[in-house]
């Protein structure tokens, strides 16, 4: 990885922010023109009001005491301004100037009447010209009248405008740039601890944690869902340790026996019959071997939970039904009452296999752990709250409370003696499928004996996979 | 029959082929894909066993091939892959059956030889009869030497099973598929208490036994040993 300074430029936030700037900066320029324009119009604006309130006013002068009277005027009123910021011209037919603070009719306005836009010297004759707003008009008698006024005053604020529009772009864009750049470098830091997190991970310490900023922003909920994938990552390879480590000690235990009785009737006399009735007693125990491994692929093939898109619906009610008539007979043999009360079309999304598998084990287990003249029953009704509830109640001995959570775990089985045929599989399996189909197992007390319940989410009308619980 | 054996590991071909060829079959067999495609096409087969992860060519594209071909020889597909996924792509790609390794060696010669039987009984049958026991399908009633017998609706197919595969061994495996149609390990011998029911009505009274179990397979039902 580069150091962060050198990647700093090339990160998304910077870009981004740079990508903002840009934009930013394009409306700034077009507001600051905006704002310019309108200021300039509303300036001349104001300057025609002017220009025509005293051009009224002097015609009214003109039509009242006549040439000589707005000539005396206009010198007045051109004295008293001292900043040159008027111009007057009365203009005789002949094409002479009579009065005024002009020498001659600006050639630019020629014959025309109306508004004009010429310049003129400014006040001692140096320096560049003063640009003035006029407007002509014709007096009665064939005289004319231009009265205008200078646009220096008008400039000036527009400059000072754009001047301060100008500061406020460029401190914009060094704001944008200097922002952009501390924010990057805030995320890329929190980027590069991540990953730092993340490579300490793949080194093998699967112990460690992203730690949260605690301001609960995105990068703190997905540095927590990383946690939380962690987490579940940690505890499945914890089965998993722990699952080979029993598979190594629960199938150690039968291969030796397997080997030892090999080795026995090898060390013996020749014998053709006991030859025969060893292979028989190997095969049945190799059979047993396979049995237990097939569950415990079972079990990691229900945990890895690959099937979800093959879910299907299934009736649990009829499931149900063709569970205990599969061991209807085999209760019957050992004088067990073995009673379905199933309502029926109580359906769930599932793998039908896999929950077929899940219910024959609870009933075989309850069937195994019945003591003669028992009842074991199996039923599927509606929950309160909706759910479809799936109970398997035997009068056995149970389970005590404590050992409920232990019972859950593999190769765990509570007949210290292991008398009773089994491989300490069944209910972990349960569990798996359980936890597959979201579906909630809980071990209770059937007073006496054991009640499981399963409780599965109902499938909604409208088939889609659903994974709340 | 022929049958033909499309294996990679030599030591089960071979053991499976001694099996094969004791139980009184015709055998060849091919240790690569490409050369089982050869042979599968090349000549004509009764049934063929095809392990899925072969050297060169995958099990399942040697059945796709034979199939787009225009080939029906029954195939019976072996793999060490058991999910249920894997079970179906197997049988989509044209197989007709599927046995997940490790395996009996009763269980793969039961099923070769209920595939072959598969295809000799296309046509729909309404009457099943061995010996003196009768079974009407169509009528769902079932008599031994003109005594009616009742059965609960399972025995009638258990039974039916047993009598469409009469004369060979059909393993408990086979059983559960078929029968009870769910893939799933009884913890308990659970078929043995099915069929010792069904031996209860069908065999009880009379002095031809029919339902034979058969040491370290399954059961077979015909009139003698």
């Amino acid at each position: 990885m580069r150091p962060a300074n050198a990647s700093l430029l090339g990160t998304t936030t910077f870009r981004l922010a740079l990508s903002y700037l840009g934009i930013f900066t394009v409306s700034a320029i077009a507001l600051l023109a905006l704002v310019s324009w309108s200021t300039t119009m509303f300036i001349e604006w104001q300057v025609q009001e002017t220009v025509e309130a005293e051009a009224t006013g002097l015609s009214e002068v003109y039509r009242d005491r006549g040439l000589t009277g707005l000539a005396e005027i206009i010198t007045q009123r051109s004295r008293q301004d001292i900043e040159g910021r008027a111009s007057y011209l009365v203009m005789g037919l002949d094409g002479h100037p009579l009065a005024g603070n002009l020498s001659d009719w600006p050639s630019e306005v020629s014959d025309m009447l109306g508004w004009v836009r010429f310049s003129v010297l400014p006040m001692g004759g140096v320096g560049p010209g003063v640009e003035v707003l006029a407007h002509a008009y014709e007096l009665a008698d064939d005289y004319r009248l231009l009265v205008g006024r200078s646009l220096a005053d008008a400039k000036r604020v527009k400059s000072a405008i754009n001047r301060a529009l100008g500061w406020g772009l460029a401190l914009t864009i060094l704001l944008g740039v200097v922002g952009g750049y501390f924010t990057s470098r805030h995320m890329l830091q929190r980027v590069e601890e991540m990953s730092r997190t993340a490579r300490r991970i793949f080194g093998g310490d699967m112990s460690q944690r992203m730690t949260l900023s605690g301001t609960n922003d995105e990068f703190d909920s997905l540095a927590e869902s990383f946690n939380e994938m962690m987490d579940e990552l940690e505890r499945l390879l914890e089965g998993i340790r722990t699952v080979s480590d029993n598979i190594a000690h629960d199938l150690r235990t039968p291969l030796n026996r397997l080997r030892s009785r090999i080795d026995l009737v090898l060390l013996g006399t020749p014998d053709c019959d006991a030859y025969r009735r060893t292979l028989e007693e190997t095969m049945a125990e190799a059979d047993n071997l396979l049995a237990t491994f097939s569950a415990i692929l079972t079990i990691s093939h229900a945990e890895s939970a690959a099937r979800l898109e093959r879910f299907q619906p299934v009736d649990l009610a009829t499931l149900a039904a063709d569970a205990v008539e599969l061991y209807e007979p085999l209760a019957e043999e050992k004088d067990v009452s073995l009673v379905c009360r199933a309502a029926s079309d109580q359906m769930v999304k599932g793998d039908r296999h896999l929950l077929f598998q899940a219910v024959a084990n609870l009933v075989d287990n309850a069937v195994k752990y019945t003591p003669a003249g028992g009842c074991v029953t199996v039923s599927v009704s509606a929950a309160e709250s909706g759910a479809v509830e799936l109970t398997v109640d035997d009068s056995g001995p149970g389970i005590p409370e404590e050992s409920r959570d232990a019972v859950l775990e593999r190769f765990v089985r509570l007949d210290s003696t292991r008398t009773t045929p089994g491989n300490g599989l069944g209910l972990s399996l349960v569990q798996a499928v359980a936890r597959l189909h979201t579906a909630r197992l809980t071990l209770g007390d059937n007073q006496p004996g054991l009640r499981v319940r399963l409780e599965f989410t109902r499938m909604t009308e409208e088939p889609k996979s659903s994974s709340s619980a | 029959m022929r049958i033909l054996l499309i294996e990679d590991d030599s030591e089960a071909a071979a053991y499976m082929a001694k099996g094969l060829k004791e139980a009184g079959h015709v055998v060849d067999h091919a240790a690569t894909g490409t050369d089982g495609l050869f042979l599968a096409t090349s000549e004509r087969w009764d049934a063929m066993v095809i392990d899925r992860m072969l050297p060169g060519l995958d099990g399942l594209a040697i059945i796709q091939a034979i199939r787009a071909a225009g080939n029906t020889t029954p195939v019976l597909v072996l793999s060490a892959l058991g999910k249920v996924d894997d079970r179906v792509r197997g049988l989509k790609a044209g197989g007709d059956d599927y046995l997940v390794k490790p395996y009996a060696f009763a269980e793969l010669l039961a099923r070769i030889e209920a595939l072959s039987r598969r295809v000799s009984a296309a046509q729909p049958e309404t009457r099943l009869k061995v010996e003196d026991l009768e079974m009407d399908l169509l009528a769902r009633s079932v008599s031994r030497g003109g005594h009616s017998i009742d059965l609960q609706p399972r025995e009638f197919r258990l039974l039916e099973y047993l009598m469409r595969y009469a004369g060979q061994v059909v393993t408990r495996t086979m059983l559960l598929e078929n029968v009870w149609e769910y893939h799933f390990d009884p913890q308990t011998n659970l078929i043995d208490v099915h069929i010792s029911r069904l031996r209860q009505k069908v065999d009880k009274d009379f002095e031809l036994p029919l339902i034979h179990t058969v040491r370290g397979a399954g059961y077979t039902l015909r009139a003698a040993r």
